[in-house]
């Protein structure tokens, strides 16, 4: 069984860039061990070390390839129209090189 | 008179002898939008401005229907229910949206979801929660909640929903209607905001078996922009439900349906297993073999967490997308990552922010073999487990969930151990992108529940005739919810 504190919750938050306040760092801290202990009974399950993971739900799946034709794209106008900070044809942010 | 609340036949045959017209249909539809949505909160966007369509041979054209608000739709708010895209207006429709408006279909409004789909209670969209209309007081499910309320209260014959868990054929069972998730890649996922892309189901939700498969044979369909789509052009499931069932052979798992496993079962749950042995009889009568199989009770508990590792898994790789940068309410910073991280921070709810951080967790390096792949090693060995009971037998038949829709107070997606199994199981139609229809099949307190039928992928005919043939034993068909309490 893992260890879990406030800090690991903190820190994973922080590399996805998600900020937590105190209750929801204690929310997922108490999911987290749940967690933990169902996966500490998964990995006892008899013969699991000799099963290949499922990543995709058709086993059978057969992936065709389409030909490489030129279609219409996207207009740059309604690729920014979401945008709330646009300059002329590009997304302004904040200078990113500092002085 | 009212025609939304009739079947796609039915309102198709009155368009079609001049009893009422397209807009007239479209008039009645937004208009009990309106009501619904101050009963039950089901709509993030009515769409007041929906045009009438030329009624051909077509049993969809001329017709309203919902959109989940997860599906894209070009130049109509699609918020995912989340703060986070509040203000996002695609520029281009989802694949299956194009598909149904193609043949006419006229969509009326935005439904409500669990934000970003990732829920099971209707009760963490942005615009605040949605209520049963059986009963105020009681929740729809999620995380389809708002399609599931307004085909269930009549404002059109169906909406689309989508699934990555249970999220169609959940909220159908607490509505009393019908929810299908056929297989995987039938429907284009193309324009569907992605939660879980190894678990996303496109799907409808109906008030009878006709009705889901006449609205998936228009959904579906090969998409060169969804590469896991396929051609399913021989498949025609309106004309597969023919009603004959005999010599069909249907299974269900004791560990789920006996009594016993629940010795300390509420009344409730009694009911709804009675109900449901009694359907089994229904089967038995129109010619279909039923038995009885087992399968590991600690592999089935292993199923909801193999999913919650899986799907936050494939979650928080999704969301990398959403900064507020390029699309979104963008929030204030000095710097571009100060930016992302206000805009995440304040957007979203505490529920997915949950989902996110336990998805990065299992995927770091040092966790990923105990967590991911242990949680995909289990989806495999059910996967299995159902692939073997499909060599025997059609379909496999199990009650959905452990009663009628629960209070909204006081049950917000906390598992109880004790029926966790039966809550939890139609995630298994996900990990293997099974067909799964769920059906209603009786009352438990005068509320609805339901009963789901899943069988082997691209056997969707048949799933869809053995579940056309059972809801022709019952008296459930094209029903409306009758509010038995208005909170």
């Amino acid at each position: 069984m893992a260890t879990f504190t406030k800090e690991m919750v903190e820190n994973y938050a922080d590399k996805l860039l998600i900020g937590l306040t105190e209750e929801e760092n204690k929310m997922v801290l108490e999911e987290f061990e749940v967690i933990d202990r169902e996966i500490d009974i998964v990995s006892k399950i008899e013969g699991i070390e000799n099963i290949k993971p499922m990543t995709h739900p058709i086993d059978d799946f057969v992936c065709e390839l389409r030909e490489d034709e030129v279609e219409q794209a996207v207009t740059i106008e309604e690729l920014l129209q979401n945008c709330d900070d646009v300059k002329e044809r590009e997304v302004r942010v904040p200078k990113v090189v500092e002085e | 008179m009212s025609y939304v609340d009739k079947s796609i036949e039915e309102i198709h045959s009155a368009l079609k002898e001049g009893k009422i017209t397209s807009r007239e249909l479209i008039e009645e539809s937004l208009q009990k939008s309106k009501e619904i949505q101050k009963k039950c909160n089901a709509f993030v966007t009515i769409i007041e401005d929906a045009k009438e369509k030329e009624v051909t041979d077509h049993l969809l054209s001329g017709i309203p229907f919902g959109i989940k608000d997860n599906y894209s739709t070009k130049g109509i708010l699609s918020t995912g229910s989340s703060n986070t895209l509040k203000d996002y207006v695609p520029f281009f429709t989802a694949t299956s949206i194009e598909n149904l408006e193609k043949v006419g279909a006229i969509a009326v409004n935005k439904t409500v979801l669990d934000e970003f789909g990732m829920g099971a209670t209707g009760t963490t969209g942005h615009t605040g929660i949605v209520k049963n209309p059986w009963d105020k007081t009681r929740m729809c499910a999620g995380s389809s909640a708002g399609s599931a309320a307004a085909v269930a209260a009549g404002v059109y014959p169906y909406a689309t929903g989508s699934d990555t868990g249970d999220s169609i054929r959940k909220p159908a069972a607490y509505c009393g209607i019908v929810g299908y998730k056929p297989t995987y890649g039938l429907i284009s996922r193309y324009g569907l905001f992605p939660f879980a892309s190894s678990l996303d189901h496109c799907g409808a939700l109906t008030r009878s078996v006709k009705d889901a498969a006449i609205v998936v044979d228009a959904m579906k369909g090969i998409d060169p922009k969804d590469m896991t789509s396929y051609d399913s052009k021989d498949m025609h499931l309106k004309e597969a439900l023919t009603g004959n069932v005999k010599g069909k052979k249907l299974c269900y798992i004791k560990e789920i349906c006996d009594k016993k496993m629940y010795p300390n079962a509420n009344k409730e749950l009694k009911e709804h297993l009675e109900n449901f042995e009694k359907v089994l009889e229904n089967a038995k009568k129109i010619g279909m073999e039923v038995e009885e199989v087992s399968i590991d009770k600690e592999l089935l508990k292993a199923s909801a967490s193999a999913y919650v590792v899986i799907s936050c898994a494939e979650a928080t790789s999704n969301m990398s997308n959403l900064t507020g940068i390029v699309f979104g309410p963008r929030a204030q910073g000095k710097s571009y990552i100060e930016m992302m991280k206000n805009y995440r921070t304040e957007g979203f709810s505490p529920l997915i922010k949950r989902r996110f951080i336990i998805g990065s967790y299992v995927l770091q390096k040092e966790n990923i073999d105990r967590y991911f792949k242990n949680a995909q090693k289990v989806r495999r060995m059910l996967v299995d487990a159902w692939k073997d009971l499909f060599k025997k037998y059609d379909a496999v038949i199990l009650p959905v969930g452990s009663g009628p829709a629960k209070l909204l107070d006081g049950s917000l997606d906390i598992l109880d151990e004790n029926t966790v199994i039966l809550e939890e199981h139609l995630q298994i139609g996900n990990f293997g992108g099974f067909p799964s229809i769920t059906i209603p099949d009786g009352f438990v307190d005068s509320l609805p529940v339901g009963l789901n039928i899943t069988g082997n992928c691209y056997d969707d005919e048949n799933v869809l005739n053995i579940a056309y043939a059972l809801e022709n034993t019952m008296e459930y068909k094209n029903q409306i919810a009758k509010e038995v309490n208005n909170g």
